[in-house]
């Protein structure tokens, strides 16, 4: 029960023999563990909640006890005496085994799960070695698609209850249950509908048996053919630990880890972050180096390709702009900065995608949470955002710390999956502030609360930042915790690196020669079509990025990169905790990690470069930047480590435009991981996309004259295009809410690069546009 | 039956329970009077009446042999195959009724009178091989030639008014 608070007192007790203390109220199962005796168990799993004792795999012999316990669910108590392998204890758990293999089909050798199958290494340990079942077995037909992402094989379920209390108890989706009953039990959904929803990789994960499997990895590979290599998921802010697995230079898999980061992720992952990697080999992929000289344009050698970009920057009478984008590494940022010294004169700029933030400075000073505080936290308060649809593992804390007692409110504008699991003040966008003010007794009231806020919606108004800041710093024991737009946004602030306005308006002034694009195309976001106005003014782009972007046509050198999953490097989360990228694979030959190519680049500038390797990096990094201080490998260990906060410096400090720009309905602007660029990538992710579009209520739509199947041109200062329209009622009136998704759209264009608030006018296509 | 006509049904219940979960087995119950079985879209109701999810009525619903989620006949006979009437011979008179009714084990004949089931205990074991039909009185010691008996009686009765399974 390790999440249900512990008393401090210590029970001592003797099992096999040994005496063992351990805290009141720990389950025997842990008590042994802790003193490496193994109780075989299956359904205990108490990130599922308290025991429930469906499968009988952990009896042991408590003396004074009549009948055998099941070490899960039976709490240590002093002067308990238990044998775990005594003849009657060994007994029972070899005739559970035999009871559980009964209708097993031991079709080990075509499972996915065989040689990491805790069924398989219980039996080896503690089952009987030989079947005694002459019977014939049940037999169902298999496997049966759970949904198109989960393969559910029935004769292979020992009805743990692991998925289903996953579904019920965590993702609380209420999907998955148990139907008939005895040795006719298997695992169903209503009316055998789909199991839907962005949690639902988990239970492959869970599932102690070969019964859930992945539909991507089926028939992949075999555990003793694979690597597996812990790391961190780039999908989103939230930064949760993952396992990538690798085979023949290819990520196979990723699962949630097995050793989970309680702080962060607690072991769970989303479906976006589990299925993304067929990304890695998308046909958009940049394969090698190319260069346009004379010659033509041409695939090159890196070597070549670098030596080109060295002999444009060492070049005295060019000014550069470096633009950092998503998700690029702390040493990257590091790096680049020192790209940006090496070449001197002042000549260069480095930037950042991304939010500036104006205003949001005294939020960030707010002492900060982390995930796992939310367990403890007795008011809950999420302000703006959809954390459900943004940062989704995040979602499964915030229902945990309901379950754990929390009041949990979310106010804002966007209808939100979590709308089930609190109190919600929807509140009219652009109105942050008064809802802050409805919760300021709750808020005032508590003794432990955790705000969660989010950086878009915030940036978008200062004075909701203002008010939201002051009335938590005035509530005792209060901590904040920022939902984060962008995964590099962290680290790059904390580099002091701004975000990219003085670039647009230097290019736009003439003052840049050559731009250094690191994993972005400012032509797809933010202002995208001023940007590409303005990059017509700029001789040289240099584009380093792992996909072909709109840039890549433009580039004069383009440097293919290697993504997070196959780079090392740290990434700095929304709760601030700096956390090791550890290459999982290395998909692209051609490529090599954004950290490799600068430390080339500064060398050839002519400095004897100390940096090797990213720890290296890493360690100087944090010698030169407060917010690292005391930090490097070693000490971000397998946890990660907390950063320091720090001040808004330079361009992103200043204030924020307090009015929404353009006419129109307001921009409630949405970033559904669902519809991010991996999620398009990714075949394996096709059936639960989201694609870009309009969502009005109807009441809008109606005033608009626009019908729900149809195309919308939307219109803001920034630029125009065709969305499809969605009507709902869950949507604002006043409002037109603008889901990115959908790369090729980058509906991102239309919203303004100082993160501000936007209007737009919708209204009915064109005929031409409608077809085009 | 809609939302509204089952909660009414419900209402003098809920006081009755101290868990609102053990609401659902009346509500399935009772809509299965009244319409014979239970569809998804009556799971769906009593989910909504009782506030639970689709998913778990259904679970419940499959969980007990008398609750139907396929549609059957007007009269159900279910054959116990539980230990006492098989060694009493319960197969055959299983097999023999299937036969007389022209059904391949368990099954629903083709003009909708007659639904066989195999059924665990009925708790008659001392008038084993037993049946039931509907939720009438166990019927036994059997002989085949009294199933079949009972087959032709069953046929000109009038079909009861409630199903009441
Ligand atoms: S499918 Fe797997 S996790 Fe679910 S009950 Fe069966 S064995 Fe347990
Ligand atoms: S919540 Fe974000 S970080 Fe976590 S697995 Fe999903 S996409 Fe990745
Ligand atoms: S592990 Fe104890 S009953 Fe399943
Ligand atoms: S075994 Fe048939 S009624 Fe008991």
């Amino acid at each position: 029960m390790a999440d249900q608070g512990q008393s401090p007192d210590i029970v001592t007790l003797t099992i096999n023999g040994r005496q063992v203390t351990a805290p009141k109220g720990t389950m025997l199962v842990d008590a042994a563990k802790a003193v490496d005796i193994e109780i075989p168990i299956f359904c205990y799993e108490p990130r599922l909640g308290p025991p429930v004792g469906a499968c009988r795999m952990c009896l042991v012999e408590v003396e004074g006890m009549r009948g055998l316990q099941t070490a899960c669910s039976t709490p240590v108590a002093d002067d308990m005496v238990v044998q775990t392998e005594s003849e009657v204890a060994k007994d029972a758990q070899d005739g559970v085994l035999e009871l559980l293999l009964a209708n097993h089909p031991l079709d080990c050798p075509v499972c996915d799960k065989g040689g990491e199958c805790p069924l398989q290494d219980r039996t080896f340990r503690f089952g009987p070695g030989e079947t005694r079942t002459l019977e014939p077995k049940l037999h169902f037909p298999k496997p049966l698609d759970l949904s198109p992402l989960v393969a559910l094989d029935r004769e292979r379920c020992i009805a743990c209850y692991r998925c289903v209390r996953f579904s019920q108890d965590v993702a609380e989706d209420g999907q998955l249950t148990f139907q008939e009953r005895g040795d006719h039990t298997e695992i169903a959904t209503f009316s055998g509908d789909p199991y839907e929803g962005r949690f639902t990789g988990n239970t492959i994960d869970l599932c102690p048996v070969g019964a859930l499997t992945s539909n991507p990895y089926r028939f992949v590979s075999r555990p003793w053919d694979i690597k597996n290599t812990p790391s961190v998921c780039a999908g989103c802010s939230m930064g949760c630990n993952l396992e990538v697995t690798e085979r023949d230079n290819e990520v196979k898999r990723l699962t949630g880890r097995p050793d989970p980061n309680m702080a962060v992720e607690e072991g769970w992952i989303c479906d976006r972050g589990r299925w993304g990697y067929p990304a890695l080999r998308s046909a958009d992929r940049i394969p090698h180096a190319v260069l346009v000289d004379q010659v033509g344009r041409r695939g090159v050698l890196l070597e070549r390709a670098l030596a080109e970009v060295a002999g444009m920057l060492i070049n005295r009478d060019l000014r550069i702009g470096v633009l950092l984008g998503d998700p690029v590494t702390v040493e990257t940022g590091f790096l680049a900065q020192e790209l940006a010294e090496r070449v001197g004169d002042g000549r260069a700029m480095v930037r950042r995608t991304g939010i500036p933030g104006h205003g949001l400075g005294p939020l960030r000073a707010l002492p900060g949470a982390q995930m796992d505080e939310l367990d403890a936290a007795d008011v809950v308060l999420v302000v703006g955002g959809d954390p459900a649809s943004q940062q989704p593992v995040a979602e499964l804390r915030i229902r945990k710390a309901r379950r754990h007692g929390a009041r949990v409110s979310m106010v804002g504008p966007r209808p939100s999956a979590l709308d089930d699991a609190c109190e919600v003040l929807r509140t009219t966008p652009g109105h942050l502030v008064d809802a802050i003010d409805v919760m300021r007794d709750r808020l005032l009231g508590s003794s432990r609360a955790v705000v969660l806020w989010d950086e878009a919606d915030l940036a978008a108004e200062p004075a909701a930042a203002a008010a939201l800041a002051e009335l938590v710093a005035a509530t005792p024991g209060a901590r904040a915790l920022e939902m984060c737009a962008d995964v590099s946004g962290p680290g790059l602030r904390a580099l002091g690196i701004p975000a990219a306005g003085g670039l647009l308006q230097a290019i736009e002034a003439g003052h840049i020669d050559v731009l250094v694009t690191i994993a972005c195309d400012p032509t797809a976001g933010p202002e995208g079509t001023r940007w590409a106005t303005a990059l017509e003014g700029v001789g040289t782009i240099i584009e380093m990025g792992a996909y072909v972007s709109g840039l890549t046509d433009r580039a004069t050198v383009v440097l293919p990169l290697l993504t997070p999953l196959e780079e090392e490097g740290v990434l700095v989360s929304m709760a601030g905790r700096a956390q090791r990228l550890r290459p999982g694979a290395r998909e692209c030959e051609g490529a090599a990690a954004a950290w490799e190519l600068l430390v080339a680049l500064t060398h050839r500038l002519g400095r004897a470069v100390p940096d090797r390797t990213p720890s290296q990096a890493f360690s100087r990094l944090a010698q030169r930047h407060s917010a690292f201080a005391g930090l490097d490998y070693g000490a971000l260990g397998t946890e990660g480590a907390v950063i320091a906060p720090v001040e808004a410096t330079g361009a992103d400090a200043g204030t924020a435009p307090a009015q929404p720009a353009g006419d129109g309905l307001l921009v409630v602007p949405c970033r559904p991981v669902f519809g991010d660029a991996d999620a398009f990538r990714s075949d394996a992710l096709e059936p639960v996309r989201e694609p870009a579009r309009v969502c009005l209520a109807p009441a809008e739509a109606e005033r608009l004259g626009v019908r729900t199947d149809a195309r919308v041109h939307v219109r803001t200062p920034h630029g125009e295009m065709v969305l499809p329209l969605e009507v709902g009622s869950r949507y604002h009136e006043g409002a037109a809410y603008l889901v990115m998704g959908d790369p090729g759209t980058a509906a991102e264009r239309l919203l303004p690069m100082d993160g501000g608030a936007v209007r737009a006018v919708v209204g009915v296509a064109a005929r031409q546009e409608v077809s085009a | 039956m809609t939302v509204h006509e089952l909660d009414e049904f419900l209402a003098p219940l809920r006081p009755q329970y101290a868990d609102p979960r053990s609401l659902i087995l009346p509500a399935l119950k009772h809509v299965q009077e009244e319409t014979g079985w239970l569809p998804p879209d009556a799971m769906a109701t009593v989910a909504e009446a009782t506030g639970f999810s689709q998913a778990y009525v259904e679970s419940i619903a499959t969980f007990y042999d008398r609750l139907y989620v396929e549609p059957v006949g007007r009269r159900v006979i279910n054959v116990c195959v539980t230990l006492s009437c098989m060694l009493r011979g319960s197969d055959e008179i299983f097999e023999h009724i299937a036969d007389y009714l022209g059904l391949d084990g368990e099954g629903t004949t083709d003009d909708g009178m007659f639904t066989l089931h195999k059924v665990q205990c009925i708790g008659a074991c001392d008038r084993a091989p037993c049946l039931q039909v509907d939720a009438g009185e166990q019927i036994g010691p059997l002989e085949p030639a009294d199933a079949t008996c009972l087959i032709d009686d069953l046929r000109d009765e009038p079909a009861p008014a409630r199903y009441c399974r």
